[in-house]
């Protein structure tokens, strides 16, 4: 691993302690605004990286945002992930009328493109009944996490499903067949352990989308609204960066400095990977 | 009479993370005009690279080349390698082990073929497409008209490579590299191929560097041969010479390990053990002691120079067959 | 080709079916949204008018022939009545595809050179440089780009206005320079990933043996260049170009609103503040049929590049 990657799992491992963490640590509420220090510089007495106009910290806005980020990428790409794949992995196993059908799935959910599809999911599922009460917050979570899980579910099944096509015509699985084993054992034997590299290659990839996802989402007004999160944190102080920009400059570092992270170290993944299969 | 291609001296080195990767340490051979000239080794002998060294194919950051390659009494060493183009198609040209890479897969057989008359002759590109046909008829393949519209991957592995053939003789060079050209073929087109390349010879007058790791192809098909091992050359004589008075252990193994259609089934066939030295950490002594029949403890400690045994016979050895040591240990 | 074509329209009608079944199946139904402030008496006619009194079946049956036909659907008023969706995709649209047209065009303008460049001097610094750099700009999302570029130039320098849009037909010269800034957010990540895919590309085609061949034969590195590397390498180019229209699709939601540019982004974005679920489906099913054309038609294009792969969808 060069240095490079070594930097970025490490901020990796940071924001991932940090969500874990976040709440605990001696910082000021990020729900409550400060009124007496609103649009403060960093390196204000009590503000560590400042305020935005209305007064609310924004190192804590971030660190506590962490938490809410972070867990809807993981949650979208684990589950979507296990759920694609293995789909994938199965579709591309037994081959025949099922996988055609399969395969045809994935290319209509995957032809409507990613982040329109988010939208139109979280903007239909998150709808109130009344206009004037908004939907609650954790229930637009829930919501973002669900819709971007299914967005995640074809893209991660495409992926599992070619990998498992280059390896299911290999000769090692035609004679573990011919010795009587049974299908469930080479799938999890012999095919999962030579594909997981490449779905997981790409889950890290996919975590720095949904991380940019959710970012989006916020910004066109659909992403956790009152919440705390990058996205919220984002959207919040959209219009006032021309005037105050160390407000926007806070949480947009930190996303993108997580997805630098997250493409680098799937990088790294993928390029082992590739050697292993003796590409250069 | 000087030779076509003169190549004296010649040390090629990879720089590689693992250490510098000597390929060929010191190579002196002469390439007579109009002769055939055969080079015998096994993969990791350093033929390959140094037949592309001395035609200046080879380049690369990490290549470090030393010594005089002179061709037709020009120095080519001194040369970068878009200068050495110059000499490519109609002085020197090359034929590949393996035409399915060799050959541009989405590409026309027939652009591919008129490419070198045009550029390096100049030729208009009807008058190329007609003397690319006329190539095509001369390396016997059938209808040709037909094929200059084809895509290699519509051809078999025989016809692929006499494509290769009328692409490399398009601008009739006076010398030819032949590297492995029928490793990748089928037997029975083998011998085809070979006798294709003989009448071609003599057709165009040209000399050919038959690149091979197979002493059988060398046997009917060259003037004479220079067996290459370890990155140097350990045994040069003509052909019939060669055969008739091998003097490397190494050249003797080699024969044995040709399999004999007449030998009896039973027995496992001969094969030469152990490996190539390490080409990065190469042992004192001479590189075959640890795999030869023969070795004594002088073997492993000095490193043998290249004798003359007169008849253009050319050995590195400190114990020849023939001479008493070896007698005794077979 | 004929297959592919099947295979596309299959992927529309699944598509917008799924659309159109998302609309209906709503925890939240649409006749509570558009009717629910009506009595009892004017309610029914209100729900025929919108035909959400049909199944979803027919419901969707009727809205794809409406669809093909070029009626989008309603926009429903709260008080009553609506209004075509078709006017506003008419105005919308077109400046979208100017968008997007603009940021393929620069990027690829800028990518190839610049991928050929970097590939004919891997591992030299100024490879490694511009690698680096281009790995960062790829991985910053589109709007920290349109952020930052809006703040920089639009505010602090004040050299290109930060917001909004002019036609071409009123202003050539303040149309593009509305227009470079969004642009420019939206190209920046795409150069970025254009220039690797075919950096890594040209990199591997030379070293194919046919390149070392090509040498052999005397020709030029112009000339291998152009007649034996470009087209083999150009492949997944295309492919990607197609990809990424969806990608794109994506950024200029966010992109258009921004820099309030009035194109089907912002559209998008109005239909679902006001809760317009009939111009929401039209507007996706849009983009989702676009999408699928350029595809198709990169798929095509592929095959005329790639004869081999001509040949293996014959088999």
């Amino acid at each position: 691993m060069d240095l490079f990657t070594k930097v970025c799992s490490t901020w990796l491992a940071i924001i991932a302690i940090l969500a874990v963490v976040g709440p605990f640590l001696p910082l000021p509420d990020p729900r409550e605004a400060d009124f007496a220090a609103p649009g403060v510089k960093p390196f204000s007495p009590g503000h560590l990286l400042g305020t935005d106009s209305n007064g609310y910290d924004l190192l804590s806005n971030v660190v506590n945002g962490t938490r809410v980020s972070l867990m809807i990428s993981l949650v979208s790409v684990l589950v979507g992930g296990l759920i694609g794949s293995s789909i994938g992995i199965i579709s591309a196993y037994v081959r025949g009328r099922f996988d055609g059908i399969v395969s045809t799935l994935f290319n209509i959910i995957l032809s409507i493109p990613n982040l329109v599809l988010g939208l139109s999911l979280v903007a239909v599922l998150a709808t109130s009944p009344d206009p004037s009460i908004p939907v609650s917050s954790n229930r637009r979570i829930f919501v973002i996490m669900l819709s971007l899980t299914f967005v995640i579910i074809p893209i991660l099944g495409r992926i599992a499903r070619g990998a498992t096509l280059a390896w299911v015509n290999r000769e090692f699985v035609v004679a573990a067949r011919s010795m009587g084993m049974r299908d469930k054992d080479i799938i999890f034997k012999h095919i999962v352990p030579n594909v997981l590299p490449a779905i997981y290659s790409v889950g890290f990839l996919a975590i720095g989308v949904v991380i940019v996802a959710e970012g989006s989402l916020s910004l066109l007004g659909v992403g956790v609204v009152d919440g705390v999160s990058w996205g919220a944190m984002i959207a919040r102080v959209a219009g006032e960066f021309t005037y105050l920009p160390h407000s926007m400059y806070v949480p947009v570092t930190v996303l993108a400095l997580s997805v630098i992270a997250c493409n680098q170290v799937g990088d790294h993944l993928r390029s082992r990977l590739d050697l292993r299969e003796g590409k250069i | 009479m000087t030779a076509l291609l003169s190549i004296k001296d010649l040390v090629v080195r990879f720089r590689t993370p693992r250490g510098l990767l000597e390929a060929v340490r010191g190579v002196n051979l002469d390439i007579p005009a109009g002769a055939s000239v055969g080079i015998v080794g096994e993969s990791g002998s350093g033929k390959t690279v140094m037949s592309r060294a001395a035609m200046g194919l080879l380049s690369g950051s990490n290549v470090e080349r030393s010594g005089s390659v002179m061709f037709d009494g020009h120095e080519l060493s001194s040369l970068d390698s878009v200068q050495v183009r110059e000499y490519f198609g109609t002085g020197m040209a090359m034929i590949f082990q393996d035409p399915m890479t060799a050959l541009n897969p989405v590409r026309r057989i027939g652009t591919q073929i008129s490419e070198g008359l045009r550029v390096r002759l100049g030729m208009s590109k009807k008058d190329a497409m007609k003397r690319s046909a006329e190539l095509l008829a001369k390396v016997r393949i059938p209808d040709p008209e037909a094929v200059l519209r084809k895509f290699p991957y519509q051809l078999s592995g025989g016809m692929r490579q006499r494509v290769m053939i009328a692409t490399a003789i398009a601008c009739n060079p006076k010398l030819l590299f032949a590297d492995e050209p029928t490793t990748a073929l089928d037997v029975t087109v083998q011998a085809q191929i070979l006798n294709l390349l003989a009448d071609l010879r003599k057709d165009l007058g040209m000399s050919m560097v038959l690149v091979t790791h197979d002493l059988g192809v060398v046997a009917n098909n060259t003037d004479f041969v220079a067996v290459m091992y370890a990155g140097e050359i350990v045994e040069m004589a003509p052909t019939t010479e060669l055969f008739a008075n091998m003097k490397m252990p190494y050249t003797e193994a080699l024969l044995k390990s040709i399999p004999k259609i007449d030998a009896p089934t039973e027995k496992r066939l001969p094969v030469i053990e152990g490996r190539l030295p390490n080409p990065t950490d190469r042992p004192d002594g001479c590189g075959f002691a640890s795999r030869c029949s023969y070795a004594q403890d002088k073997c492993r400690q000095d490193r043998p120079e290249l004798e003359d045994a007169g008849n253009g016979h050319l050995y590195r050895c400190w114990y020849p067959l023939g001479s008493t040591i070896a007698r005794k240990s077979s | 080709m004929l297959r592919q074509l099947g295979q596309a329209v299959v992927v529309v009608i699944g598509s917008t079916l799924f659309l159109s079944l998302l609309l209906r199946l709503l925890p939240v139904g649409l006749a509570e949204i558009y009717a629910g402030g009506f009595d009892e008496a004017s309610r029914a006619a209100r729900l025929k008018e919108l035909r959400l009194d049909k199944d979803p079946v027919t419901f969707y049956l009727l809205w794809l022939r409406d669809f093909v036909a070029g009626d989008f659907g309603p926009i429903v008023s709260p008080g009553g009545g609506t209004t075509p969706v078709a006017d506003k995709v008419g105005s919308a649209l077109p400046i979208s595809l100017q968008l997007m047209f603009y940021v393929q065009v620069v990027a690829l303008v800028v990518s190839v050179p610049l991928g050929i460049y970097t590939a004919y001097r891997s591992g030299k610094r100024s490879d490694k440089a511009i690698s680096y750099g281009l790995f960062t700009a790829s991985s910053i999302p589109n709007f920290v780009f349109g952020l930052l570029l809006a703040v920089f130039f639009g505010v602090t320098l004040a050299w290109l206005p930060p917001l909004g849009y002019v036609s071409p037909g009123e202003n050539l010269v303040e149309h593009f320079r509305t227009m470079i800034l969004p642009v420019a957010s939206l190209a920046i990540p795409l150069i970025a990933t254009y220039t690797r895919l075919l950096r890594a590309d040209v990199i591997a085609t030379l070293r194919e043996d046919y390149v070392t061949m090509a040498v052999s034969k005397g020709l030029s590195n112009k000339r291998i260049l152009f007649s034996h590397v470009l087209r083999p390498s150009s492949v997944t180019l295309f492919t990607s170009f197609a990809l990424n229209m969806g990608a794109l699709m994506g950024g200029t939601l966010v992109i258009e609103q921004l820099f309030t540019i009035p194109g089907l982004g912002s559209e998008i974005g109005i239909a679902i503040f006001s809760r317009q679920f009939f111009a929401l489906q039209s507007y996706v099913a849009i983009l989702a049929v676009g999408f699928v054309l350029f595809n198709t038609l990169a798929d095509i294009a592929v095959g005329f590049v790639d004869p081999r792969t001509r040949e293996r969808r014959r088999a």
